[in-house]
């Protein structure tokens, strides 16, 4: 009887373990669950990048700090500026174009401050049509020709211009392009120069940092201004402002021991040479490596 | 084995089945991960366009417009624009947003891709 009933069930218990084990491979791997209405949290990372991408060129156009705000949040990244900045850092190293990369720097900026701040660099215009202005030099026989000047085209109010005219100048056409009116752009300016140097003795801190602060006249920090830092070696090119948890006009450098640097402010033409790390001395009078903050201004 | 014993079986075995399933498909599913935009729930995709639109608005590149769609399927920039701006009929978008919309659907409708040359 009992091996009769150990026989049963094993019987069942191995049944019931191969249809667990067919249940499982059908479920997982010949009909798994299809997503179909996925949400962006769960994007592949490059397809997240463009994702912020599209989110910070909208917020560019748009200046709608909250729904660039609510549309971040969408992407379930635990500090989202963060984000962005290091997306903006990976785009420069890339050699992807400043212009490319400003707006989300500027997204991230703002999102820093809390408010919208005024676009810096848009790159492109609207198209305009061109109106062309014809002109047909008419004469009299008591009164010098009056050229009559007509536009075609869709810009309005249509200027009708008249003017006197001597008979001898040829008939010709004009074409007058309108420009676009320009926003403001952040120009090159005055020049920033350097307004201090300081030695940073932290031994907590990176060894031979070597940090940027750029402000404009006013003393506020100016993002996205490009330094170049070139040595016996070589040469980095970097911006400020992408790291906007520290300061809009912040930028830094990792210093190596016994190189000489020389800096060049992009705007402005600014340049400093002779730029080497300094050595700090602990409290036990042990020496260190330590770090620069270098302050220029307009 | 007896006829009742093959019962058993079956029995057992379906049991298992069901077991399977319900783990494989409820309790457990396939978690992904690393999707493509391609399967975004609809609204989150015409978001992105929308989005995409509102940048046109702002450069008026409809390259770079026409590159950020390409990543949402297969279908051409213009018919996803469309589907996108018929979503936003349907859901009661704002006014702003419909003609956004509408302008990036003219462009891409008009957009002829550069060919690359050959190397």
């Amino acid at each position: 009887m009992s091996r009769l009933l150990r026989s049963a069930l094993f019987q069942f218990s191995l049944a019931l373990l191969i249809g667990l084990g067919l249940g499982l491979l059908y479920s997982w791997r010949i009909s798994p669950v299809t997503y179909v209405d996925a949400n962006p949290a769960i994007l592949r990372a490059d397809f997240k990048d463009q994702y912020r991408i599209a989110i910070a060129a909208s917020y560019a156009a748009t200046r709608d700090l909250a729904r660039a705000s609510s549309r971040l949040a969408l992407l379930g990244d635990a500090d989202p500026i963060a984000e962005l900045s290091a997306q903006a850092q990976r785009m420069l190293a890339q050699g992807q174009a400043f212009e490319s990369v400003q707006p989300l720097a500027q997204l991230a900026t703002d999102l820093t401050q809390g408010f919208a701040s005024n676009p810096i660099t848009p790159t492109t215009f609207p198209i305009f049509n061109t109106p062309i202005i014809e002109f047909t030099p008419t004469k009299t026989e008591d009164a010098p020709a009056t050229a009559e000047v007509e536009i075609a085209g869709t810009s309005a109010p249509q200027p009708t211009v008249s003017f006197e005219q001597t008979p001898l100048v040829p008939v010709s056409i004009e074409t007058i392009t309108p420009r676009p009116t320009f926003t403001p752009t952040a120009g090159p300016g005055a020049p920033f120069v350097l307004v201090n140097q300081e030695t940073v003795c932290d031994p907590g801190m990176t060894r031979g940092l070597m940090q940027f602060t750029l402000q404009d006249s006013h003393h506020k920090e100016v993002a996205g201004v490009e330094i170049i830092v070139t040595w016996n070696l070589g040469e980095d090119r970097f911006f400020t402002g992408f790291k906007p948890e520290v300061g809009d006009g912040y930028a830094d450098f990792v210093m190596q021991e016994n190189v000489v640097y020389n800096i060049r402010i992009v705007t402005g033409g600014s340049f400093v040479s002779n730029i080497s790390m300094p050595t700090c001395t602990d409290p036990n009078g042990t020496s260190y490596p330590g770090g620069l903050l270098l302050t220029f201004q307009q | 084995m007896s006829s009742s014993n093959i019962i058993k079986f079956l029995i057992a075995l379906a049991i298992g089945v069901s077991l399977g399933l319900t783990y494989g498909w409820v309790i457990a599913p396939v978690e992904y991960t690393d999707i493509p935009p391609n399967i975004l729930r609809e609204d989150y995709r015409v978001d992105y366009v929308l989005m995409v639109a509102e940048a046109y608005q702002g450069n008026f590149d409809d390259a770079a417009a026409a590159r950020r769609i390409a990543i949402l399927g297969s279908d051409s920039p213009a018919e996803i624009t469309a589907s996108a701006l018929d979503y936003a009929n349907r859901n009661n978008f704002t006014q702003a947003e419909v003609q956004d919309l509408q302008n990036l659907l003219t462009a891409m409708q008009t957009y002829q891709p550069q060919e690359n040359p050959l190397p």
